[in-house]
């Protein structure tokens, strides 16, 4: 019986096209859309994510900016203020003030215990030192979709 | 129309379009490939896909011992044109940038309309004219680029399109010319000169980093930090240099001496805790100091030098303390008589009868006021500043042999190694250099005909001091880096003479000191020093005219904290140093005990026994 049912079936088929025949345009069309339409899936992933890396690559830039202009008016700050501290301006404002250098004959000389004079200046660490070391983001934030797909075929672990 | 034949249509008419697309891209890619623009875009395929940037640390910041800071970085913008984007507004902008920064308008105009010399000029960066340079770029500081980028931000305002303000960073020194001859200075592309910022420029400046960087699309990556360049402490003590600088000033304009130096150590450790130079050098204006070009930075290593007449020396030298050589005259004594007495050839109270002249070698030499001053112990050759005595020690008890290796083990002719650049080391002839005569043996007694720097001079009288131990001297007291802080240790440089040749010298010049030169006792505490009054060499001989006054001293001399070397350069009022240099010393000395919070003699006797 079972060829038989073959038989049947293939006739039916035929006939089926022959009746709507656009069943086998629908089948053309889909076997050429719908790669088309993975490839579009694929390139709008593509595309949103390079869009996001370029976005953050932006921020970044956006952010040192800022950051280079506000080390640049700290270093200006901390200029004018040494400026207006150095030991020729406060003499001058001392004096201005009504007071007068000590003469050696008004200074008195006390013993205090346990005072052994004031501690010892030690400078701040030198900017941008402390993160020398991990200065690039993580490769998550920049692993494109091609590294991606590299990495599992190549059989790369990604760092961490 | 059958629909099946109207879907096929549609079909054929959609492949139509996708392969007319097609044809089109690969008709472009062959126009791109063999076209007349392929050298352009072939040429293009050669640049990196980023942008090459080189980041460079910030120069390390330099304070005195007790955080002033003496050196810093401060924002100054070059003015730049983008000529591009010019749209007939060059005449407001030399407009804006003459009355800003005092320029002359048309000179302005003419940089931003000479574009016509070069198509391929795209920006310009403004510059001024400059008698000595010839033209130097325009750099505004931060209160005028506020200004400008003001400007630029408000559409009614006058219309500076195309202007850009480009950050340089700038070493600024904050006292103006407190150090300045310590600190030298750091040019406009941060490279250093002279003095500490010479020494140290390896390590100030830091290490630039150089890498490429996406721009399209931006890459999503922090900037590298280079390597920052160090902080450095100075042993310099901001009050005590000022001090010091305030008093060579009013000396200077007192005595009317062309030039002169104080440099004041702890001998116990090398600390240089001021060293000061008249004509004051302002490393903010550094340009006068430079005759006609950017100078090479000094030799690191040693170099001989012949003996320079002092006359012939620039007095504008940056950095005299280490850099300037000069006969010490009388001060020198020190060093033969600590020979003398660490040699056993003479003793405190060993008599010397001066008849007012000896020959050594052929040469007659006298003293300074030409008369016999009689019998003198060595207290009284040294308290007299006798140099027919001190000439009969060397050449009769000293001899050559001993005399010149005192004076090598204390480093006479030898660099010191302090941590300044352009050290020299003098000129100290020996038995063994061709040049050497018999009456070297007589007039090196008194400091003539040999050479040395305040600095030399200053580390060998120091050993004295600090009970025969010569320790180095030094100015960076800490390094502080990425990795942690450096504190350099003390460095022994020799024992030239035993700890009782030193007590004994010491006594000696306190003793000699308190008798005879009165302006350089301190009340409440007790000192030891020598005066020196050197003629000036010359192309003629010495100079019968000028000298180089100078007093070396140190204290309290029960527990020297301190050694201070005063010298003023062709004195008017009197040529003395008794008369001008002491002086000097006294006034130094008088506040220096109090900033330094050291007890008279009396109460820290008092103190040490529990009192």
């Amino acid at each position: 019986m079972a060829p038989l049912r073959v038989g049947n079936v293939k006739p039916r088929r035929r006939h089926a096209s022959r009746q709507a025949p656009w069943r086998k345009q629908l089948r053309l069309t889909g076997g050429v859309a719908l790669p088309l339409i993975i490839f579009l899936v694929i390139s709008a992933i593509y595309l949103a994510v390079n869009a996001k890396v370029a976005n953050a690559g932006r921020e970044v830039l956006s952010l040192e900016r800022e950051l280079a202009a506000l080390e640049r008016e700290n270093a200006e700050l901390v200029t004018r203020l040494a400026m207006e501290t150095n030991p020729d301006r406060m003499m001058a404002r001392a004096m201005s003030l009504g007071f007068v250098p000590t003469a050696p004959e008004q200074v008195e000389f006390l013993v205090v215990d346990g005072y052994s004079g004031e501690p010892e200046f030690v400078a701040p660490l030198p900017s941008t030192s402390s993160q020398e070391e991990d200065g690039l983001l993580s490769p998550a934030y920049t692993e494109t979709l091609g590294d991606w797909l590299t990495r599992l075929l190549g059989g790369v672990e990604a760092a961490p | 129309m059958n629909p099946e034949r109207v879907v096929r249509l549609r079909i054929y008419h959609l492949l139509s379009l996708a392969a007319a697309v097609c044809v089109g891209l690969m008709i472009q890619l062959a126009r791109v490939q063999f076209g007349p623009y392929a050298p352009v875009f072939e040429a293009r395929s050669h640049y990196p896909l980023g942008q090459v940037v080189e980041v460079s640390p910030a120069r390390g910041l330099i304070y005195d011992r007790d955080g002033v800071l003496l050196a810093a970085n401060a924002p100054r913008y070059y003015l730049e044109i983008e000529l591009r984007q010019l749209d007939g507004n060059e005449r407001v902008i030399a407009g804006v940038v003459s009355q800003l920064l005092d320029v002359p308008i048309e000179d302005v105009f003419g940089q931003l309309t000479e574009r016509g010399k070069s198509e391929r000029m795209v920006r310009i960066r403004l510059t001024r004219p400059d008698e000595a340079a010839g033209r130097w770029p325009i750099l505004v500081d931060q209160t005028i680029a506020d200004v400008l980028n003001g400007f630029l931000a408000d559409p009614d305002a006058p219309d500076l399109s195309g202007m850009a303000l480009v950050p340089a960073p700038m070493r600024i020194y904050p006292s103006g010319t407190l150090a300045g001859h310590v600190l030298g200075f750091a040019n406009q592309e941060g490279r250093g000169y002279f003095g500490v910022e010479g020494y140290y420029d390896a390590w100030l400046a830091g290490r630039s980093i150089t890498y490429e960087r996406g721009v399209i699309p931006p890459e999503a990556s922090l900037e590298p930090n280079p390597p920052a360049g160090v902080n450095l402490v100075l042993t310099i003590d901001a009050d005590v240099q000022q001090l010091v600088e305030t008093g060579i000033r009013e000396w200077i304009d007192d005595t009317g001496a062309d030039s002169g130096q104080i440099i004041i150590m702890d001998p116990r450790n090398g600390e240089i805790l001021a060293m000061a130079a008249w004509p004051q050098l302002d490393p903010n204006h550094y340009g006068p100091w430079l005759e006609d070009e950017e100078p090479e930075p000094p030799p690191a290593e040693a170099h001989e030098t012949e003996s320079v007449p002092v006359s012939q020396q620039d007095a504008r030298v940056i950095s005299p303390a280490v850099s300037a050589q000069y006969e010490p005259g009388s001060t020198f004594k020190v060093l033969v008589m600590a020979a003398a007495l660490d040699a056993g050839v003479v003793t405190p109270d060993q008599v010397f009868v001066d008849t007012g002249q000896i020959e050594v070698g052929g040469h007659v030499i006298r003293n300074w006021d030409g008369d016999a001053w009689g019998p003198q112990t060595m207290v009284g050759c040294l308290q007299h500043s006798l140099n027919v005595c001190l000439a009969y020690v060397s050449s009769q008890e000293l001899g050559a042999g001993l005399l010149y290796d005192y004076l090598e083990r204390f480093g006479i002719g030898r660099l010191t190694g302090i941590d300044l650049a352009g050290e020299i080391v003098g000129s100290l002839r020996t038995p063994n250099d061709p040049t050497w005569t018999e009456s070297d043996l007589g007039t090196n007694a008194f400091g003539q005909g040999v050479s040395v720097t305040p600095i030399q001079l200053i580390t060998a009288v120091g050993a004295v001091a600090n009970g025969g131990v010569m320790v180095q001297p030094h100015i960076v007291r800490q390094v502080v880096g990425s990795q942690g802080v450096y504190s350099p240790g003390t460095t022994v440089l020799g024992r030239p003479i035993s700890a009782e040749t030193a007590a004994t010298l010491t006594q000696m010049l306190a003793q000699s000191l308190s008798a005879e030169t009165r302006f350089g006792n301190i009340a409440g505490y007790a000192m030891a020093g020598k005066t020196g009054t050197a003629q000036i060499p010359s192309e003629m001989g010495y100079d019968p005219t000028w000298t180089v006054a100078s007093f070396i001293g140190w204290g309290p001399v029960s527990d020297p904290r301190f050694i201070v070397l005063v010298r003023l350069d062709r004195p008017e009022t009197s040529p003395w140093g008794s008369v001008v240099a002491a002086p000097l010393f006294h006034d130094v000395v008088e506040r220096l005990v109090l900033i330094l919070e050291i007890p008279p003699d009396a109460l820290r006797a008092q103190m040490a026994a529990g009192g």
